[in-house]
């Protein structure tokens, strides 16, 4: 009995402290800065090194370059960039590399769809993803802040 | 006369108590059980395979999703290997950071073992306090390295990000608050009668047949062999704390429940000494080639991860991607004694025996 | 534009070398970059170029690495050497990967100078029981030369102090050698990238002896079987058995080589019941049967699977699945 009785004021006591569960999706849970969640993609900083593309394990991201329009400039940009997110495993390889910081991680995480194929992002929506960016980045490819 | 007939049943592989997609085909007389065997496979994702087309630095987030319940130290066991061929010097920092890091893990499986098997086993409260207590550990990691629990934290020759300010504090008062904590659950369930005639003399086994079926972690010591990496083969820089080894007597299940939390207590005293340690500053990443290619041979590192003795065979050729890779998982070998120990027990034990056993299907299966 | 794109489908292996080619066209450092990346798809006709790149490498290295490439004549042999050079060689690789990255080659260039010349002092004292051990270890099954290359090997060079496994190696091969069969053990070495530990090569028709022998003999005492994998090197299999005494804390690597046609390796499950699960594995994944084993069947994948994955060779039945 003395053990019932030792597990019941413990279950007694916990009665009388702070609830320690969220009231979600009532009110958005911050994430920390470090947050892995859907890259943002900034096409004018990607030179189209294929850094990416190379190292991701899952091979989700697809990407292609055209010469640069304006004919003084050397060097490529970015055409399209795809990126599939039924597999992109958010590891965060891809912007450990990248030497622009052109992609980079946000914290959103809220990415739940109704169809697979809004799973497929593409140029377009990764730019405008730009909320929540993350600014700890960690970059080993780039010197800080980005190359220009 | 009743007419008894053999039942087959079909503990199935969607069952809240197996643990992940594990099915257990039973045969049943009356409520004795005659024949079991484990049929595995469900989670099988073909890592090993994978694994030899991708380099290193690419196949560690696979190792996050082998054992997710403990994926740093599967993020150890491949980084050191890859570090033991190379012979790649971790600087301090890291080092440290990676004990912690893997000692809050442990502390985080067991906690989630803790809650799930008495919840197997009937009380439903522990469940919810031991993972508010891994929500805590969580919330520490995510902080460290952004994820919750595929953290890919680990990189050949150090780790990825340094800790972020404020958060050795906070692991520190974590580590504090976890203490008492712990004494709390002890009066809460260990005393429990109900609790101790469920567990006791259920599932026993003696060490000869433990070495036999090559069983590792809490599983070998709950029969009082004393026996962990952590003493015995000293990896990491934990040759520089204290602690002990909780060994148990006879075996059961009882011995087992006593072993992990026994290790969970031991878990904070590693960190207390390595929190008060830690280096102020330092590099968090070696001097590593930019690509990593490690030369021609093999290696067969193994470690201490919650479940047993995680292991990790790498043949390499030379080139970036390894020739095979193996890792030897400790749920896969532990899960072999399950047929041994219950047959000839009572159907009621067949949860509180498999789930003694602590295993993480996505290891099982690789 | 398309042809990148197929590059980016490839694996990361062959996008790197093609991927090294293409961008590249458009920048003037080509040549270095070619020459250096063939080795990695391991063509025997570099062979010329790779002695000629020496005199760039540290000394120390060099002479560990040619005694290899002339006790194995065959191609394949060479093959091998070339990507064990071609792994002691990071100074060939690294220029290739500068390139890969347009901007900040000079910092790059001083880390990697740092790397090299730490990794360079390594190879320098491992140089010639690396030599030995990946002939020993990681070769193919030609047992009487590479057994006197590993012999060789480990001595021939600036002699590393002798390891303290050497003696307990060379017992246990006398000791298998007494009680199992004259011929029980092909190849004796130690892995110096596993703190030397001791590496048997045991003929599989003297397996099930030899295992028996090396569990219950008091100075072997292995009863705990830790860790059974198999491998598929394209000439042969083999299946490698991790052993461990607990009393002593040695650790053992054992392996059996069997042919690629007809795989087989006498079980030892009689030995270490926790062999039982590991050689169904292997036989589900590789295709080695395991004579003698209680209960051969497929465990991982379902029971009406055709093929083995883990084998080089495997080709999907159903690329869709």
């Amino acid at each position: 009995m003395i053990g019932m009785m030792k597990g019941l004021g413990v279950t007694l006591k916990t009665l009388g402290t702070r609830k320690s569960t969220y009231k979600y999706p009532d009110e958005p849970i911050v994430m920390p800065d470090r947050f892995r969640g859907i890259q943002h993609f900034d096409p004018d900083k990607c030179i189209v090194c294929f850094q990416c593309a190379r190292i991701c394990p899952t091979q989700c991201i697809t990407m292609s370059g055209k010469p640069n329009p304006d004919p003084e400039k050397k060097g490529r940009v970015i055409d399209t960039y795809d990126i599939n997110f039924e597999i992109c495993i958010l590891c965060d390889l891809c912007t450990e590399v990248c030497p622009t910081e052109a992609i980079v991680m946000t914290n959103n995480f809220e990415l739940a769809a109704y169809s697979r194929d809004e799973l497929f992002k593409d140029r377009v929506w990764l730019q405008e993803n730009n909320t929540n960016v993350r600014k700890d980045n960690n970059n080993i490819g780039a010197p800080k802040g980005g190359a220009k | 006369m009743i007419r008894t007939e053999e039942l087959l049943l079909n503990v199935g592989p969607q069952h809240p108590s197996t643990h992940g997609v594990l099915r257990v085909v039973v045969k049943l007389d009356g409520e004795i059980i005659t024949h079991v065997e484990p049929v595995i496979g469900y989670l099988h994702r073909g890592t090993e395979k994978l694994a030899e087309s991708l380099n290193y630095t690419q196949i560690i987030p696979y190792t996050d999703r082998m054992d997710y319940l403990s994926a740093m130290t599967n993020n150890y066991v491949l980084c050191y290997a890859v570090e033991k061929m190379m012979g790649i010097e971790v600087p301090e920092r890291a080092e440290f950071l990676r004990l912690i890091v893997m000692e809050l893990q442990r502390i985080a499986s067991h906690l989630v073992w803790w809650g799930t098997y008495l919840l197997d086993i009937g009380a439903l409260s522990p469940f919810l306090f031991a993972f508010n207590d891994r929500e805590r550990i969580l919330q520490l990691f995510n902080e460290l390295c952004g994820a919750r629990l595929t953290y890919n934290y680990m990189r050949v020759g150090g780790v990825k990000w340094d800790a972020p300010e404020g958060w050795i504090d906070k692991v520190k008062a974590f580590v504090k608050d976890m203490k008492s904590r712990l004494d709390e659950y002890h009066n809460l369930v260990s005393g429990n009668e109900i609790f101790l005639a469920r567990v006791k003399g259920i599932g026993a086994y003696d060490a000869e047949t433990a070495i036999q079926y090559g069983l590792s972690g809490a599983n070998l010591r709950c029969t009082g062999v004393k026996w962990d990496l952590r003493k015995n083969e000293p990896y990491c820089i934990y040759d520089r704390f204290d602690f002990d080894i909780p060994v148990g007597q006879n075996g059961d299940c009882y011995d087992r429940y006593y072993v992990r939390t026994e290790e969970i207590r031991q878990s904070l005293r590693i960190l207390e000494q390595a929190l008060e340690q830690f280096p102020p500053e330092g590099e968090t990443m070696g001097k590593v080639p930019r690509a990593i290619r490690p030369p021609a041979g093999e290696v067969y590192v193994r470690i201490e991860s919650p479940r047993g003795e995680i292991g990790c065979y790498i043949v390499s050729k030379g080139k970036a991607e390894p020739y095979r890779l193996k890792f030897r998982r400790p749920s896969f070998v532990n899960l072999q004694i399950l047929p041994k120990l219950l047959v000839g027990e009572s159907m009621t034990n067949l949860v509180t025996i498999l789930g003694g056993i602590d295993i993480v299907l996505g290891e099982v299966d690789c | 534009m398309s042809e990148e794109q197929k590059q980016n489908g490839a694996g990361p292996a062959e996008g790197e070398t093609k991927a090294e080619a293409a961008p590249e066209g458009a920048k003037a450092q080509v040549p270095p970059a070619k020459t250096e990346g063939a080795p990695q798809s391991g063509e025997a006709p570099q062979a010329p170029p790779q002695p000629a790149e020496a005199p760039q490498q540290p000394a120390a290295p060099q002479p560990g690495v040619e005694p290899k490439q002339t006790s194995g004549a065959a191609p394949q042999p060479a093959a091998e050497t070339q990507t064990a050079a071609g792994a002691s060689q990071p100074a060939a690789q690294q220029p290739a990967a500068a390139e890969k990255r347009p901007l900040t080659d000079e910092e790059k260039e001083a880390r990697r100078q740092a790397a090299l010349a730490a990794r360079a002092a390594k190879l320098a004292a491992q140089g010639g029981a690396a030599a030995g051990a990946a002939a020993g270890a990681a070769a193919g099954g030609r047992a009487a030369a590479r057994g006197a290359a590993a012999a060789g090997g480990e001595g021939s060079e600036e002699p590393p102090k002798p390891s303290p496994n050497q003696p307990k190696l060379d017992r246990a091969v006398q000791l298998l050698k007494e009680l199992v069969a004259e011929d029980a053990v092909e190849e004796a070495s130690l892995n110096p990238f596993n703190d030397d530990m001791p590496t048997l090569v045991i003929r599989g028709e003297h397996w099930p002896k030899a295992a028996e022998t090396l569990r219950d003999h008091p100075e072997f005492g292995f009863r705990y079987l830790r860790n059974v994998a198999g491998v598929d090197h394209e000439t042969h299999m083999e299946v490698v058995y991790h052993l461990l005494n607990m009393d002593s804390g040695d650790t053992y690597c054992v392996k059996v080589r069997t042919n690629r046609d007809n795989p087989s390796v006498p079980s030892v499950v009689s030995v270490w019941k926790t062999a039982d699960w590991q050689e169904r594995e292997i036989y589900d994944l590789l295709g080695i049967a395991f004579p003698g084993h209680p209960d051969l069947r497929r465990i991982m994948l379902p029971d009406d699977w055709v093929g083995h994955p883990l084998r080089k060779d495997y080709v999907p039945l159903d690329p869709e699945v």
